[in-house]
C-alpha cells in the first residue's frame, strides 16, 4: 500500500516535470520564433518593369481606382505600378512629375496629359529616352504618345444630349425655353470638350427637329470654370449660380470637381429642384447626390478598363513597337433609378 | 548510464546534480538572451534605413554645395571639393537597390539611383560648361541640376519621413514584444527553478533515502532484532558500501550468535554423555564387584568350609568359618530390609569376632544391652559400619588395648538409645563436624568397601523421618561415642 502510494507520488512528481518542462519549452519556442518574425520585411517580390502614373488628381477616387485597376493588372504580368506623386511629400505638378518619370528612367508612362505645348514636349522627350507614354482620360493628340485611352466624347455628347431633351420634355408645361450650361475648362485645349459639346449640340438639334412641339426649345452655353489652381474650380461653380436671374436649369459638368462644386453650391443657395445636374463620375459624394434628387445623372466610366488598357498598351508597345492609338473604354448613364445598385456596389468596393 | 550514475560517490552526485541545474538555468538564460539579442539588433536595425537615407542627403547636400560654390568662386578647392563629394556620392548611390521590388524602400532606392545617376552627368555638364565659360550653357545646365537636386531631396525626405513613421510603429512592436518576452522570460526562469527544485529534492531524496533505511534498519539491530529483512543496496556509493557492510555485519552476528548456541548445546551433549558413561561405569564396577562377592556363592563355598573343618575336626576353624559365613549371610538376607536392634547387634558381636581372629584379639567387646529393646525396628546394616569405624580409625591407630563398648538403653521409655563407644585415637573437631552433617570421611570410593557413615547417617533419617538420629561425641585421644536414636513403636512397648 505504501509502496504504491510512493509509486504514485513518484510518477506525479515526474509528469509534472514533464509538462513544467514541456510548457517551458513550448513558450520559449514561440517566443524566439515570434521575435523573429517580427523583425522580418515583409517578403518582398522582385518585378520586370516598373510604370508609373501620373494624375491630375491622384487623391481623387477617380484616379485612385483607375490606379488600383492598372496596378492589379500590371502585377499579372510582373509588372509594378506605382503612383509616381505617392512618393513625395511635396505636391509636383503633372510636369514636374513627368521630369521626374523620365530622369528616373522609367519603363512607361501613364499620363493625365492636357494639350499644352510644354506637356507635349515632355511626352516628346520621354519618347525619345525609349520612354513609352500613355495619356489616359485627357489627351495630348499633338505629342508622339503611343496611345490613348478615354472615353468616347462623342457618344457621352450624344448621351448628355439624350439626358438633355429627357429634361426639356419633363419641363413642357411651362413653355419656356430651357437654359443649359456645360462647365468647360477655360484654360483647356482638349479637344475632347469640344467634341463632346458639339455631340451634345447635335443630340440637342436633333431632338427639336424631332419633337418640335412637345418638347420645350433648348438654349445651350458653354461656362468656362477657372480650373487654373486647385480652389478656384469651386470658385467658379459658384459665380454661376450667384446669378439669380439668369439661373440655368440644366448644368453639364464634365469632371469630378466640377460635378462635386456644382452640387454642393446647389445645396448652399437653396436651388434644389430647380437646377438638373448632369454630373461626371460615380463617387460615393456624386451617388448619394442622385439618390438625394440633387443630381439628375451621372455617368460611370469603366476604370477597370481604363487601367487595363494602359497597362496593355504600354506591354504590347514594349513588345511590338507600337499599339494601337486610341483605347476606349465603356460609359454607363445611372440615374435615381439605378442608382442604387451602384452604391452597394461602390460599398462593397471600398470593403 | 542511470546505474553508472547510481554508483558515483554521493560528493560526485551532489556536484552533478547542481551542475545540471544549474546548466538548465544557463542554456534557458542563453535562450533567453539569443531572443533578447536578435530583438535588440532589430531595434537598432529599425533605424538603420534612416542613417543610410541621412547620409546620402547630406553627400547630396555637399555636392550641391559645392558645385555652386564653383559656379559662383570658381576656385579649384572648391572643384576638387566637388571631385571629391561627386565620388562618394556616385558611390553611395551604386550601392543603392538596383530592383523593381514590391519593397517601398528598395524601389525608391532605384528611382533615386537612377535621377543620382542623371543629375551627376547634369552636374559634371555644369561644370564643363562653366570652365568653357559657356554662360549660357551653364546657366541652363545649373537650372536642371537644381531641379533634379530638388526632386532627388524631396524624394529621398519623402522615403525618410515614411520610412520613421513605419518605424516608430515598428520600433513600437519590438518594444512592446520586448516586454512580453521579458514577462514570458521570467516566468520560463520561474518555472525553470521550480523543475530545478523537484529534480534537486528527487535526486538528493534518493541519496538519502538509503540513510534513512539504514538508520532504521540499525535501529531494530540495536534493540537485539536480528532477523530483519537486508538492506536493498541500490547504488554503490558511499551509502552502498556502507549499507553492504551493514548487512554482511548483520549476517555475521546472525552467523555468531548460531555458531554458540551449536556449541553451547554441544557442550552440553557432552556432559550430559560423561555423566551417563560415569553411571555406566559405576554399574560396572558395582556388576563386577557383585559377581566377584557373590554373597550365595560366598556362603555356600564358607558353608562348604565349615564342614570340612568341621570333618576334620579343626572346631576353632569351624567356627570361624561359620560366623563368616553367618556373617555374610546377613548381608545377602537383610540387604535392604528393616531389621531389630537384637539382629544387628548378633551381626556386631560376628563382626568383632571375625576382627578378633583376624587381629588375635585386640578388641576387648562389652555389651550392655537392655532386652526389652531387642526388638525394636530399625535399617540394615547400620551398628557393624559404625563398629568398623571405630574400629579403622579409633582402635588400629592407638596403642595398648581397645575397648568398644556397645550400650542399648531406653530414654524417657519411648526412645530407644544404641551407643557404640571406642577408647581409640578419637577424632578432631572437623571430622566430627563432617560426619555430623553426613559427608563421610576422607577417603576415596575405591579404598573403602563397605558401607559409609554418610550412608549410614542417610538411611538413618529417611527411616526415622527426623535430622536428629545419631549424636556424635569424640575427643582426641579419647575416644569416640557414636549413639543413635531411635523411636520405639507402640506395639513393641506394650510387650
Amino acid at each position: 500500500m505504501k509502496e504504491k502510494m510512493k509509486k504514485r507520488n513518484l510518477l506525479g512528481i515526474w509528469v509534472t516535470l514533464a509538462a513544467l518542462i514541456c510548457v517551458s519549452g513550448v513558450l520559449m519556442f514561440i517566443f524566439v520564433s515570434y521575435s523573429k518574425s517580427l523583425g522580418q520585411q515583409e517578403i518582398s517580390k522582385e518585378y520586370d518593369k516598373y510604370y508609373v502614373m501620373i494624375a491630375d488628381d491622384p487623391k481623387a477616387s477617380l484616379w485612385q481606382s483607375v490606379y488600383e485597376s492598372a496596378f492589379n493588372a500590371g502585377l499579372d504580368q510582373n509588372i509594378y505600378v506605382e503612383m509616381l506623386s505617392d512618393r513625395f511629400s511635396e505636391n509636383y505638378t503633372k510636369y514636374q512629375l513627368m521630369e521626374i518619370a523620365i530622369a528616373s528612367k522609367v519603363d512607361g508612362i501613364i499620363l493625365s496629359a492636357d494639350e499644352s505645348d510644354e506637356m507635349t514636349q515632355l511626352i516628346n522627350s520621354a519618347m525619345k529616352k525609349k520612354i513609352p507614354v500613355v495619356t489616359v482620360f485627357s489627351d495630348n493628340a499633338n505629342s508622339a504618345r503611343i496611345s490613348f485611352v478615354g472615353i468616347g466624347n462623342y457618344n457621352l455628347g450624344k448621351e448628355y444630349g439624350n439626358l438633355i431633351s429627357e429634361l426639356s420634355e419633363a419641363g413642357n408645361s411651362q413653355y419656356r425655353t430651357i437654359k443649359v450650361s456645360v462647365l468647360v475648362d477655360s484654360n483647356s485645349r482638349d479637344s475632347s470638350q469640344n467634341v463632346l459639346y458639339a455631340a451634345i449640340q447635335e443630340a440637342v438639334e436633333e431632338d427639336s427637329r424631332k419633337h418640335p412641339y412637345s418638347h420645350s426649345p433648348i438654349s445651350l452655353s458653354l461656362y468656362s470654370v477657372d480650373a487654373t489652381n486647385r480652389f478656384s474650380v469651386e470658385e467658379s461653380v459658384r459665380g454661376l449660380l450667384q446669378k439669380k436671374d439668369d439661373l440655368p436649369d440644366v448644368v453639364v459638368c464634365l469632371n469630378e470637381i466640377d460635378t462635386t462644386s456644382v452640387y454642393q453650391a446647389v445645396v448652399d443657395y437653396n436651388e434644389v429642384g430647380k437646377i438638373s445636374i448632369l454630373g461626371y463620375y460615380d463617387s460615393e459624394a456624386i451617388l448619394k447626390g442622385i439618390e438625394r434628387n440633387v443630381i439628375y445623372s451621372t455617368i460611370s466610366v469603366d476604370t477597370a478598363q481604363l487601367g487595363q488598357f494602359s497597362i496593355d498598351a504600354l506591354n504590347e508597345y514594349h513588345e511590338m513597337g507600337n499599339t494601337s492609338q486610341y483605347f476606349t473604354a465603356d460609359v454607363s448613364i445611372i440615374k435615381k433609378s439605378n442608382v442604387s445598385a451602384h452604391l452597394k456596389e461602390g460599398a462593397t468596393d471600398e470593403e | 548510464m542511470k546505474n553508472k550514475f547510481r554508483n558515483l560517490p554521493i560528493q560526485l552526485k551532489m556536484t552533478a546534480i547542481t551542475l545540471m541545474a544549474n546548466l538548465l538555468v544557463l542554456a534557458v538564460n542563453l535562450v533567453l538572451l539569443i531572443g533578447i539579442n536578435g530583438m535588440s539588433s532589430r531595434i537598432d536595425g529599425v533605424y538603420q534605413v534612416n542613417m543610410q537615407l541621412n547620409e546620402l542627403s547630406a553627400m547630396l547636400d555637399e555636392v550641391q554645395i559645392n558645385m555652386e560654390e564653383y559656379l559662383n568662386t570658381k576656385t579649384s578647392d572648391s572643384l576638387e571639393t566637388f571631385y571629391i563629394y561627386e565620388q562618394d556620392f556616385s558611390q553611395l548611390a551604386d550601392e543603392l537597390s538596383d530592383d523593381i521590388s514590391s519593397n517601398t524602400i528598395k524601389r525608391t532606392q532605384r528611382l533615386i539611383k537612377n535621377m543620382s545617376q542623371l543629375y551627376l552627368d547634369k552636374a559634371d555638364q555644369t561644370i564643363e560648361a562653366k570652365r568653357g565659360r559657356n554662360v549660357e550653357k551653364y546657366r541652363a545646365r545649373y537650372e536642371e541640376t537644381t531641379k533634379l537636386y530638388g526632386y532627388i531631396k524631396n524624394m529621398i525626405d519623402t522615403l525618410n519621413n515614411e520610412q520613421f513613421k513605419e518605424n516608430s510603429q515598428n520600433y513600437r512592436r519590438v518594444i512592446n514584444a520586448f516586454r512580453t518576452f521579458e514577462t514570458a522570460a521570467n516566468f520560463v526562469m520561474v518555472i525553470v527553478i521550480l523543475i530545478n527544485a523537484l529534480l534537486i529534492l528527487r535526486l538528493t531524496a534518493s541519496i538519502i533515502r538509503p540513510l534513512k533505511e539504514l538508520k532504521g534498519l540499525a535501529d531494530e539491530v540495536s534493540k537485539g532484532n536480528f532477523e530483519i529483512e537486508p538492506i536493498k543496496v541500490r547504488a554503490m556509493d558511499e551509502i552502498g558500501v556502507v549499507s553492504t557492510a551493514f548487512n554482511q555485519m548483520v549476517i555475521s552476528i546472525q552467523e555468531y550468535i548460531e555458531k554458540m548456541r551449536e556449541s553451547a548445546e554441544i557442550e552440553k551433549e557432552h556432559e550430559a554423555k560423561e555423566l551417563m558413561m560415569e553411571a555406566h561405569l559405576k554399574d560396572a564396577q558395582l556388576k563386577y564387584l557383585q559377581a566377584q562377592i557373590n554373597p550365595h556363592f560366598l556362603f555356600n563355598t564358607l558353608n562348604a568350609g565349615a564342614q570340612l573343618a568341621m570333618l576334620e575336626g579343626a572346631d576353632r576353624t569351624y567356627e570361624y568359618v561359620q560366623v563368616m559365613a553367618e556373617f555374610f549371610r546377613y548381608n545377602v538376607k537383610k540387604g535392604d530390609q528393616i531389621v531389630t536392634i537384637g539382629e544387628e547387634i548378633a551381626l556386631i558381636d560376628k563382626y568383632i569376632y571375625i576382627l578378633n581372629v583376624r587381629f588375635s584379639g585386640d578388641i576387648n567387646y562389652v555389651k550392655e544391652v537392655d532386652e526389652s529393646l531387642l526388638k525394636v525396628e530399625m535399617p540394615s546394616m547400620i551398628l557393624q559400619p559404625i563398629v568398623e569405624n571405630c574400629v579403622n580409625h579409633g582402635i588400629r591407630e592407638m596403642m595398648g588395648e581397645g575397648v568398644i563398648t556397645v550400650k542399648v538403653f531406653t530414654q524417657g521409655g519411648d526412645i530407644a538409645c544404641i551407643s557404640i563407644e571406642d577408647n581409640g585415637a578419637g577424632m578432631n573437631e572437623e571430622t566430627v563436624e563432617r560426619l555430623r552433617k553426613g559427608k563421610g570421611t576422607e577417603r576415596t570410593s575405591k579404598e573403602f568397601n563397605g558401607i559409609g557413615m554418610d550412608n549410614v547417617m542417610a538411611r538413618l533419617k529417611l527411616f526415622e523421618n527426623s535430622d536428629d538420629v545419631m549424636s556424635i561425641e569424640s575427643e582426641e585421644g579419647k575416644g569416640s561415642r557414636f549413639t543413635i536414636y531411635l523411636d520405639i513403636n507402640e506395639d513393641i512397648r506394650e510387650e
